[in-house]
């Protein structure tokens, strides 16, 4: 059975809003900030062979790719023939999962006629998971918290005890963590719910015929696009740096014909002493999102999209690392794949590559108040990269996504205030369009409050790279009382002040070339200082302005 | 010299001003409808209304009321035609406004743009200020750097002021003393203050919402006063009232003071309309559907209540995506906005997918159809070929439309590229655009805990009674409504709307760790507030029907969202914290199937509602002949294709004018009116209901498009 254009777009349409739907009650029930505010989750529907079909719209791309990988790893270690309806099984194991442990993978057999016809799953960074600390220098992954292997959660509709009674016993906040769990098993019931109506409707046992439309038609779609681009063989190299030591990225792209493969051969080795190390399935994910949204921005995502792909990184290197390497923060890593790519590729793809950005970084504070114990997160972004026609946008999440906590909020969940939240002048790289402009983050304790407090910093000493001539953005700095922070965890008393100084996204195009007019706005609005505009733009604002 | 006994409803729109006239003794109605004048909207309002009261017998003297929607501040805010306005904030955050919430709405789109700002950097302007969250003072108002402040506004030709500092929501003192201060020495200056525009927590939202009131209210103070004005000319001396966001009316006085609570007032009076409908016809839950030429909106309607949100956004700059526009932070009856219009274009993906909208022909170059130039098929196109739409009789004949055009177009830009015939395009087209109207409804309708087999289809607009039948059969709704006047529809919902306010104000703290007075006070103060302004729109606080409802954003403490409880009168009045809780866990369990009772109860949001009792006024109802057929208003037949046939078929096509009370139609037939076209499928019986409504019943249930894929193969 072949299905006609109009007849895919409808279903597919109405699997999209299925998950759209999953999504919402994730985000609505979900105990975790990360979750709710940060949004650091993503719901996919999977055929009966665990390949992805169709995601929520605002799904975290790395989960949406790896999720497939693990519900295939699920689906091995619980076989679908022992499924009933109404289980749902669950792994945060890093190598099977999305690469650290606080990412819970739960999946739930959808049941038609009594058979399995397709999968519903989601991954969501979950309340605390127990471990040592949040900080940057675990040595193994036994000091990160709780791993769960694969195995069933629910069974039959019913919640497995001992596995909640294990999971609860591990973690700081058992009735947070517990919620997630539950929440994202509700929303998952939902989903198995909807598409069991879906199926109904069309009469359909499976979701199969659906299913081979879907990826044929995207992995056509995505070869054609990689066959338009050259082939060849090109390299870049990224340094990414606020840890132990600086580490390397460096990639080898070679395009041929309809496939690519991207070699880290040259990166640096994985880290003994610091919880910064990238699984395959991550490194994986990051590298496919660059080529997604260059290449095929507009389509749903799903597996048949990243089957041109191949990522080849040594065992044992930074983006390949094996157990029982320390994990938790591997985002410091795989949070530079894109722009080492787009780096590597700027020259064949002229408008669809974007200069370095800023990224976020973590901040978790903690402490005491009133006799209870808090702990908050905030995850400020630097400014985007710029690329040919658009400037960088100030201080947004990239390559990730996720909201700031507002300040009034942290104040109300902490004894701290908020005293600066401020963009950073200069901080974009210059260029013809300049790099989004990082910001600054200033925070004091409340009275005579005491704040545990520790930060992941990023690119201190190697700024956000420009492309094609554009300079870098501004790097970042982590001050305490306006002295360079140590890199470890910090306790602030009465009267001291830590600032963040997020970084700034890098330029595109030589600075020389930015219209005139739009250097004096932003010399009028501040984003470009006078000194900076004669500098590196050769522009001297007009007496009148 | 009679007592006024007509209640005036006018609705500004982007193309057309629509009027009612109601006789509340006889439940009469006179409508008419005119071309929008944007240069001097209040011009339309005079042309419209003399032929208005010609045919009623009256004047502006015999009118009670007035009341008004318009579409002036929303396009105010997109058209970014607003005042030059100034934004004055804590020290250290005058940057907000433009960081935002640092999140993208599209996670694979490079080219990503934010809305342009309502305030440019060089008019955001700090002060040294302080509080806490609980609105204690730390840092006091540096008053000298305020009065300073003044004259360069003054400098800069500033014509509003946004004030918005941190936790303003637990104390405005800071806010008030500098408006104050300001206020005395630039007496033109025209200030908003969050704490009073949006008094919740998250300083970005508030700013947010605070600059889009600022930004919008000089020029709604003059375009209201030039209304009554122009109203007062033809001897309409009594109060102006405005239908604002959240499905109330509120006097003049208030709109000016908060323009930014008129966001959508019209098509929020569209759904007002549709509960007045509902409440003559004892029908008490609907969803409603107004199609036009660019979007459909839709709203749910439950016990005569429209369902509310709290968070809106203006002027969305990226295909009607969620995230990117402005987020305001106001009351609304909650209209959810898909792409999808007469006008939305059709095209062919990468993928080789038939894709419908969001890109719309708009009024220039039009549909195809419309033959000014247009060469990519829309929805009024497949409508046409389709058989739905008559060309001789579109708008009643005053706009002959090109069938040929239409089928090049499908032919050419789908047809083509897919193999398919003109025909086979158009159908596909109609299916594309309702399923992307289904899913969105769908979505919406389970978000609410709602089940569509309970709710009518409540249909109106250009184009939402052409497509309702076919909702409607995809998801077993009970049936469809199409109003009489539908186009005019919003115009009804003013005469019949109530005078009411909501009100807002955050406050966090655990429901165990806080006194009852203290929050009694949240909520007593918001609710003296609401009876000032039923005062001022002349309802005094003892009027018979009164009331003030109270309702608490809850949450589990350490949760990402809130549930919003209704708090009972008896409840309230006996002030117990811990039966609100317990009501919060029902209300958590119920929406959500399950509840934390172990976790404390976290308070974030305190909401109040003050609403004076609906007019009392009925609809003139016409007798009914007993069951007889519509034959009488047959004007002929025509091919029209209907996906559950798979096929066209020779369709009775009737005239709405000639239908009378008591007939009753089988389907499939079309019916004809000026503004619109209804389509009932083969398992539609219609039938006229005493107030000129149809009813579509769906006597078969849905079938997915199985019918479409037979179709497809022939």
């Amino acid at each position: 059975m072949t299905l006609s254009s109009v007849e895919l777009e409808i279903r597919w349409g109405r699997l999209v809003s299925i998950m759209d739907e999953v999504d919402a009650a994730v985000a609505r029930t979900s105990f975790s900030t990360i979750v709710g505010e940060s949004r650091d989750f993503g719901v996919v529907m999977l055929d009966r062979q665990g390949r992805s079909l169709a995601q929520s719209q605002l799904s975290t791309p790395a989960f949406t790719v790896t999720l497939p990988i693990t519900a295939k790893h699920l689906l091995r270690k619980c076989p679908p023939d022992t499924l009933q309806e109404g289980d749902v099984l669950l792994t945060n194991d890093p190598w099977l999962g999305s690469g650290h442990l606080p990412d819970f993978t739960l999946l739930m057999p959808v049941f038609q006629g009594g058979r399995i016809a397709a999968f519903v799953g989601c991954v969501a960074h979950v309340s605390d998971v127990g471990g040592r600390s949040d900080y940057l220098d675990d040595r193994d992954l036994f000091e990160e918290g709780l791993r769960v292997p694969p195995t069933w959660i629910m069974r039959a509709g019913v919640e497995v005890e001992l596995l909640f009674d294990m999971i609860a016993a591990n973690t700081r906040a058992p009735r947070l963590l517990l919620g997630d769990v539950r929440a994202l098993i509700g929303a998952l019931t939902l989903g198995t719910r909807r598409l069991a109506t879906f199926l109904t409707d069309y009469r359909l046992e499976t979701l199969d015929p659906i299913a081979e439309e879907i990826l044929t038609r995207s992995r056509r779609a995505m070869a054609d696009a990689v066959a338009a681009l050259p082939d060849g063989v090109y390299r870049a190299k990224v340094i990414g740096d606020g840890h132990a030591r600086p580490i390397t990225i460096a990639v080898t792209v070679t395009i041929a014909g309809e496939t690519i493969t991207v070699d880290f051969t040259g990166s640096s080795p994985e880290q003994l002493d610091c919880s910064i190390n990238a699984v395959a399935n991550t490194t994986f994910a990051d590298v496919y999102y660059p080529f997604k949204c260059s290449l095929l921005p507009d389509v749903p995502n799903n597996e048949g999209l990243a089957e041109f792909l191949t990522v080849v990184a040594p065992e044992g290197s930074l983006f390949n690392t094996r157990f029982p390497r320390a994990v938790r923060a591997r985002s410091k890593s795989s949070f530079h794949i894109h722009a080492a790519i787009w780096k590597a590729l700027a020259p064949i793809l002229g408008d669809r590559a974007q200069a370095a950005s800023g990224s976020f970084w973590t901040m978790v504070v903690s402490g005491e108040n009133d006799g209870e114990p808090f702990r908050v997160h905030m995850l400020p972004n630097g400014g985007k990269g710029a690329l040919a026609g658009r400037d960088g946008l100030p201080t947004i999440a990239f390559p990730y996504n996720g909201m700031i906590t507002p300040a009034e909020v942290l104040e109300n969940q902490a004894p701290l205030l908020v005293t600066a939240r401020a963009l950073l002048p200069d901080s974009g790289g210059a260029g013809r369009q300049r790099g989004g402009a990082g910001q600054r983050i200033a925070l004091t304790p409340r009275g005579d409050a005491r704040l545990d407090v520790f930060v992941r910093p990023d690119k201190m000493t190697h700024p956000a790279d420009g492309l094609a001539g554009g300079a870098p953005g501004a790097h970042g700095r982590l001050l305490l009382n306006g002295a360079p922070a140590p890199l470890a965890p910090m306790t602030l008393g009465p009267g001291d002040v830590l600032e963040l100084v997020l970084p700034g996204g890098g330029g595109f195009g030589p600075p020389a070339e930015r219209p005139r007019s739009l250097v004096a706005a932003d010399v009028v609005a501040g984003h470009v200082s006078p000194a900076a505009a004669r500098d590196l733009y050769a522009f001297e604002l007009p007496e009148t302005v | 010299m009679t007592d006024p006994r007509f209640r005036l409803g006018f609705d500004i729109g982007g193309t057309f001003t629509d009027f009612v006239l109601l006789d509340r003794t006889t439940g009469e109605t006179f409508l008419n409808k005119c071309l929008t004048t944007p240069d001097d909207p209040s011009r339309a309002v005079l042309e419209g209304l003399s032929p208005l009261f010609e045919k009623a017998g009256a004047g502006g003297s015999d009118v009670e009321i007035a009341i008004h929607a318009t579409t002036l501040i929303t396009n105010a805010m997109i058209e970014r035609k607003g005042a030059k306005t100034a934004l004055l904030t804590t020290e250290g955050f005058r940057d907000v406004l433009e960081m935002g919430t640092e999140v993208r709405y599209d996670i694979y789109d490079l080219f990503l743009e934010k809305p342009p700002l309502l305030v440019p950097r060089s008019l955001r302007f700090e002060v040294a200020e302080r509080l806490d969250k609980d609105g204690r003072i730390i840092t006091p108002l540096d008053e000298a750097a305020v009065r300073a402040l003044a004259a360069e506004l003054k400098a800069n030709g500033v014509e509003a002021l946004a004030i918005a500092f941190l936790h303003s929501f637990r104390n405005p003192a800071h806010e008030e003393r500098a408006a104050a201060i300001l206020a005395e020495l630039l007496p033109d200056l025209s200030i908003s203050t969050s704490g009073a525009v949006a008094p919740e927590i998250r300083e970005y939202e508030r700013m947010s919402t605070t600059a889009a009131n600022a930004y919008v209210q000089p020029i709604t103070r003059a375009y209201l006063d030039r209304i009554e004005e122009r109203l007062a000319e033809i001897d309409y001396r009594r109060r102006l009232y405005l239908m604002i966001s959240s499905g109330g009316i509120a006097g003049a006085q208030t709109a000016k003071a908060f323009p930014i609570r008129m966001l959508e007032s019209g098509p929020t009076a569209g759904v007002l309309a549709a509960i007045f409908y509902g409440r003559q016809m004892g029908i008490d839950s609907m969803v409603t559907f107004d199609m036009g030429g660019t979007t459909a909106k839709i709203a749910v309607v439950k016990n005569y209540e429209p369902a509310k949100s709290n968070l809106f956004e203006v002027g969305r700059v990226a295909r009607f995506k969620k995230g990117s526009g402005l987020p305001v932070k106001i009351p609304m009856v909650e209209l959810i906005e898909i792409g999808a219009g007469g006008g939305s274009i059709a095209h062919v993906d990468q993928l080789g997918l038939l894709k419908v909208g969001p890109e719309s022909s708009g009024a220039m170059p039009g549909p195809a159809s419309y033959g000014r130039g247009g060469d990519r098929p829309t929805v009024t196109d497949a409508n046409l070929v389709l058989g739905y739409l008559d060309p001789a009789y579109f708008l009643g004949g005053a706009m002959p439309l090109d069938l040929e055009a239409a089928s090049m177009a499908l032919e050419a830009r789908l047809g083509r590229p897919l193999d398919l015939t003109a025909e086979q395009a158009a159908a596909g087209l109609f299916e594309v655009v309702n399923q992307n109207m289904l899913a969105a409804m769908k979505v919406h309708i389970a978000e609410r805990g709602e089940d569509p087999r309970k709710f009518y289809l409540f249909a109106f607009g250009g184009a939402g009674p052409a497509h309702a039948y076919e909702l409607a059969r995809a998801l077993q709704m009970r049936g469809v409504i199409v109003p009489a006047g539908a186009g005019a529809t919003s115009a009804m919902g003013l005469v019949t709307a109530a005078v009411s306010f909501d009100y807002a104000r955050s406050f966090v703290t655990r429901l165990d760790r806080v006194e009852w007075p203290a929050l009694q006070a949240v909520f007593d103060g918001m609710a003296s507030e609401g009876l000032a302004v039923l005062e001022e729109a002349g309802i005094p606080e003892d009027t018979l029907g009164v009331r003030v409802e109270h309702r608490m954003d809850l949450r589990h403490k350490g949760q990402g969202h809130e549930v919003t409880v209704t708090i009972p009168k008896a409840a309230f009045e006996a002030g117990s914290l811990d039966a609100l809780a317990q009501l919060f866990y029902a209300a958590h369990e119920e929406k959500y199937g399950h509840a934390h009772r172990n976790l404390a109860v976290e308070l974030i949001t305190c909401r109040t509602t003050v609403l004076a009792p609906p007019p009392a006024v009925s609809l003139e109802a016409l007798s009914q002949d007993g069951a007889v057929s519509g034959e009488s208003a047959r004007k002929g037949t025509r091919r029209a294709y209907f996906p559950e046939l798979g096929t066209y078929a020779q369709t009775p096509v009737y005239d709405r004018y000639r239908l009378r009370p008591g007939m009753n139609l089988d389907g499939p037939a079309i019916i004809e009116e000026r503004e619109c076209t209804v389509v009932a499928g083969p398992s539609a019986k219609v039938r006229i209901d005493p107030y000129g409504s149809l009813f579509l019943d769906i006597t078969a249930p849905a079938a997915a498009d199985k019918e479409l894929v037979d179709a497809e193969r022939d």
